[in-house]
C-alpha cells in the first residue's frame, strides 16, 4: 500500500512536470502549427537559471522567478528572430527548431560550464508528513499542486476570458479571428512566451525534485512531452493533462517493477494511440 | 520543380561527371601521396559519414521527410557487425553477414516505423522518430547483457581490414558505389514519384499515387544504407558503445546535408567532408581556447542561418548560380532542357 501511495505521487510529480513542457508545446501547435523542438531547450534553461538565481539568493521564490524571466525572454527571441522568418513552411520551422535546440543547450555548457549543478530542497519545502504510515514528501506535492495550478490558471483563461476566446478562436480559425481585426501576430508572441516559460517553470521545479541538473535533461523530458502531446492530442490542455499523468504514472511504476519497460511502455501507449486513435485521446482534428 | 531542371541540367551534363571522374581518380591516388596515418582516419571517416549524409539525403532531400531518429539505423548496423564479430570468429564471411543482418533489421524497423506514423503530418515523423531513437538509446544502455551498456567493447576484426589504406579504399570504393546506386535511384522513375511527393504532396496523391507506400520505400533505402553506414564505422573503431544511437549522429546527418545542400547527394558528401574537417581542426583548437571545445555551437548557428538564408546549401547555390548564368548566355540551350526534361 506505501509503496503504491509513493509511486502514485512520484508518478503525479512526474507527470506535472512533463505536463508543464507539454503545455506550451500543445498550445504553440494548436494555435501556430508550430512544432518547437527548442522546447526542451527552454525547459533546461529555466534550470540552470533558476538553480543559479536560487544559489546566489538563498530565496527559491527569487529561482522561480529567474526561471519564469528566462523562459518569457527566450520565447519572446526565438519567436521573434527564428519561428516567425520561416512561418508557415513545416520543414524549415522542424529543422530550424532543432537548431535552436543545438544553440540552447551548447550555450548552457559555455555559461555553466558542462558539469552538473546541483540542487537543494528549501527548507520549508523539504521533509515529509506522515499520515499512518504512509510518508509524503512535501515538495513532490508542491510540485504536484504547482501543476494543477497551472492548469486551472490556463483553463481559466482559456475559458473565461478574453484572450483566451481570442487564442481559441485562433486555434479554430486563425484567418478569421485576423480579419475581425485582432492582430494574431501579438496573440502568438503571448502564447509562445508563456509557453515558454510554463517550460522554463518546469525546469527548475524538477532542480530540487532530482537533486541535479544537467544539460541534456531537456532532450529527455522533450521526448516525454512529444509522446504525452501525441497522446494527448495535439492543441489540447486538458488531453495534455490527461496523457502526462499516465505517462508519470505508467513510468514510475513501471520503474519500480519492470524497470527494463518504463520507457517501452510509454512508447507502446503512443503507437496505440497513433493506430487507433491518431489524432490524439482528446485531439479535435488530425 | 526548378530544382529537378538544374538537376538535370548539371548531373547529366559531360561537365559535372568531368568534375566527379577527377575527384574519384583524386581520392583513389591520395593515399599514394600522403600516407599519414590520422588523414587516413580522417579519409575513411569522411567517406562512411558521406554514405550516412546520402541515405538521409534521400529522405530530407529527395522526398522532403524529416526524420530525427536516422541514428538508429545508423546503431543498429553498428551493433548487429559488433557483437557478431566479438561472439563469432571475426573472420570476413561474418563480416559481411552481419552486415546484411544490420539491413534486414533496418529493413523491418523503418517499415515499421514508417508504417506507424508516415500517414501522419511532418511533424509526427520528426518527432516520433525522435522518441524512437531515444527508445532505442536507453534499450543500449540498459541491455548490458547483449551491449555492455555505455562502456561498449571492443572486438577484433578480420586481419584483412587491419590495414588503414585497405579501409581507405574500401570506405572510398563504398561511398561511390552508393552514390552511383541512389544516383541511379534517384532518377528512376520511383525517385521521381518520390521528388514529386517532396514538392506538392497533395498533387501527387490526386495523381493516383499511394504517397504512404512510396514513403516508406524512401524509409526502408535510407534506413538500411544507414545501417551499412553504421557497419563500417564501427569496423574501423573495432569497438562500439551507445553513443552510435544517440541523437548528435542524427545531428551529423542533418549538418552535412542542410550545409552541403539537400537534394543533390554530391551536397552530402562535400558536407561529410567539410563537418568532419571542421571537428578535426576545431577540436585542435581546443587546446588555443576553451570555447572551441564547444564547437557545436559554430555549427549551430550555422546551420540554423542556413536553414533561413541559404536552404540550398553549398551545391544547390552553386548549381542555380550556374544555372542562372547559363540562362542568361544560352537562353536556347536551357529551354531545351526544359523540354527534354
Amino acid at each position: 500500500m506505501e509503496a503504491i501511495i509513493n509511486l502514485t505521487i512520484n508518478g503525479l510529480a512526474t507527470g506535472m512536470l512533463v505536463f508543464l513542457l507539454a503545455a506550451g508545446l500543445t498550445l504553440i501547435f494548436g494555435l501556430m502549427d508550430v512544432l518547437n523542438f527548442a522546447h526542451g531547450g527552454l525547459f533546461a534553461w529555466g534550470a540552470y537559471a533558476g538553480v543559479w538565481s536560487y544559489g546566489q539568493t538563498g530565496s527559491f521564490v527569487a529561482g522561480i522567478i529567474t526561471a519564469l524571466i528566462t523562459g518569457l525572454i527566450l520565447g519572446l527571441l526565438m519567436e521573434k528572430f527564428i519561428v516567425t522568418p520561416v512561418y508557415g513552411n513545416h520543414v524549415q520551422q522542424i529543422l530550424i527548431t532543432l537548431g535552436v535546440m543545438i544553440v540552447l543547450s551548447e550555450m548552457l555548457k559555455v555559461v555553466w560550464g558542462p558539469n552538473q549543478l546541483s540542487a537543494k530542497t528549501p527548507e520549508y519545502l523539504s521533509g515529509s508528513w506522515e499520515f499512518g504510515g504512509v510518508i509524503l514528501i512535501k515538495y513532490r506535492l508542491f510540485i504536484i499542486f504547482i501543476g494543477f495550478l497551472v492548469f486551472f490558471l490556463i483553463y481559466y483563461i482559456l475559458k473565461n476570458t478574453k484572450i483566451g476566446l481570442i487564442v481559441r478562436a485562433g486555434v479554430i480559425n486563425k484567418e478569421m479571428v485576423q480579419s475581425l481585426g485582432i492582430n494574431i501576430k501579438r496573440i502568438f508572441m503571448l502564447v509562445f512566451m508563456v509557453g515558454a516559460a510554463m517550460a522554463a517553470l518546469g525546469g527548475v521545479l524538477l532542480g530540487p525534485y532530482s537533486g541535479q541538473i544537467y544539460a541534456e535533461m531537456g532532450m529527455e523530458f522533450a521526448i516525454l512531452a512529444f509522446i504525452v502531446v501525441v497522446i494527448g492530442g495535439m492543441g489540447s490542455i486538458t488531453g495534455s493533462l490527461f496523457a502526462a499523468i499516465l505517462v508519470g504514472l505508467s513510468g514510475s511504476f513501471m520503474a519500480y517493477y519492470v524497470p527494463e519497460l518504463s520507457l517501452a511502455v510509454n512508447m507502446l501507449l503512443m503507437a496505440v494511440v497513433l493506430i487507433f486513435r491518431p489524432q490524439g485521446l482528446f485531439g479535435a482534428k488530425g | 520543380m526548378q530544382r529537378g531542371e538544374e538537376m538535370k541540367l548539371l548531373t547529366g551534363s559531360s561537365k559535372a561527371n568531368i568534375i566527379y571522374i577527377a575527384a574519384a581518380v583524386f581520392l583513389l591516388c591520395y593515399p599514394f601521396i600522403n600516407d599519414t596515418r590520422s588523414i587516413l582516419i580522417l579519409f575513411t571517416q569522411i567517406f562512411i559519414f558521406a554514405v550516412f549524409a546520402m541515405s538521409y539525403d534521400i529522405l530530407l532531400g529527395f522526398t522532403g521527410i524529416v526524420s530525427f531518429g536516422h541514428a538508429m539505423f545508423f546503431g543498429i548496423g553498428a551493433y548487429s557487425t559488433g557483437i557478431l564479430l566479438d561472439r563469432f570468429e571475426p573472420t570476413v564471411p561474418i563480416f559481411l553477414l552481419s552486415i546484411i543482418v544490420g539491413m534486414i533489421l533496418a529493413a523491418i524497423l523503418s517499415y515499421v516505423v514508417g508504417l506507424l506514423s508516415l500517414r501522419l503530418k511532418s511533424h509526427f515523423y520528426a518527432m516520433l522518430t525522435l522518441a524512437f531513437s531515444g527508445l532505442f538509446l536507453v534499450a543500449a544502455e540498459k541491455w548490458r547483457s547483449l551491449t555492455r551498456g555505455n562502456d561498449g567493447f571492443t572486438f577484433r576484426i578480420p586481419d584483412v581490414f587491419k590495414d588503414r589504406m585497405t579501409l581507405y579504399f574500401i570506405t572510398l570504393f563504398l561511398m561511390i558505389v552508393v552514390f552511383l546506386v541512389l544516383k541511379r535511384f534517384t532518377e528512376s522513375p520511383l525517385g521521381r514519384v518520390l521528388q514529386a511527393i517532396r514538392e506538392n504532396e497533395p498533387r501527387t496523391e490526386s495523381l493516383g499515387y499511394n504517397v504512404i507506400h512510396y514513403k516508406i520505400i524512401a524509409s526502408i533505402v535510407a534506413g538500411v544504407i544507414a545501417s551499412v553506414s553504421g557497419s563500417m564505422y564501427v569496423l574501423t573503431l573495432r569497438f562500439v558503445n551507445t553513443s552510435v544511437f544517440a541523437l548528435d549522429v542524427t545531428l551529423d546527418a542533418l549538418l552535412m546535408t542542410i550545409i552541403g545542400g539537400v537534394g543533390t547527394l554530391v551536397g552530402a558528401i562535400i558536407g561529410a567532408g567539410l563537418i568532419e574537417f571542421a571537428h578535426h581542426w576545431l577540436t585542435g583548437l581546443a587546446k588555443v581556447h576553451w570555447i572551441f571545445e564547444r564547437w557545436m555551437i559554430f555549427f549551430g548557428i550555422l546551420y540554423i542561418l542556413a536553414v533561413m538564408f541559404f536552404p540550398m546549401g553549398i551545391v544547390g547555390t552553386v548549381k542555380s548560380w550556374f544555372y542562372k548564368r547559363k540562362g542568361t548566355n544560352k537562353t536556347k540551350d536551357v529551354d531545351k532542357e526544359k523540354i527534354a526534361g
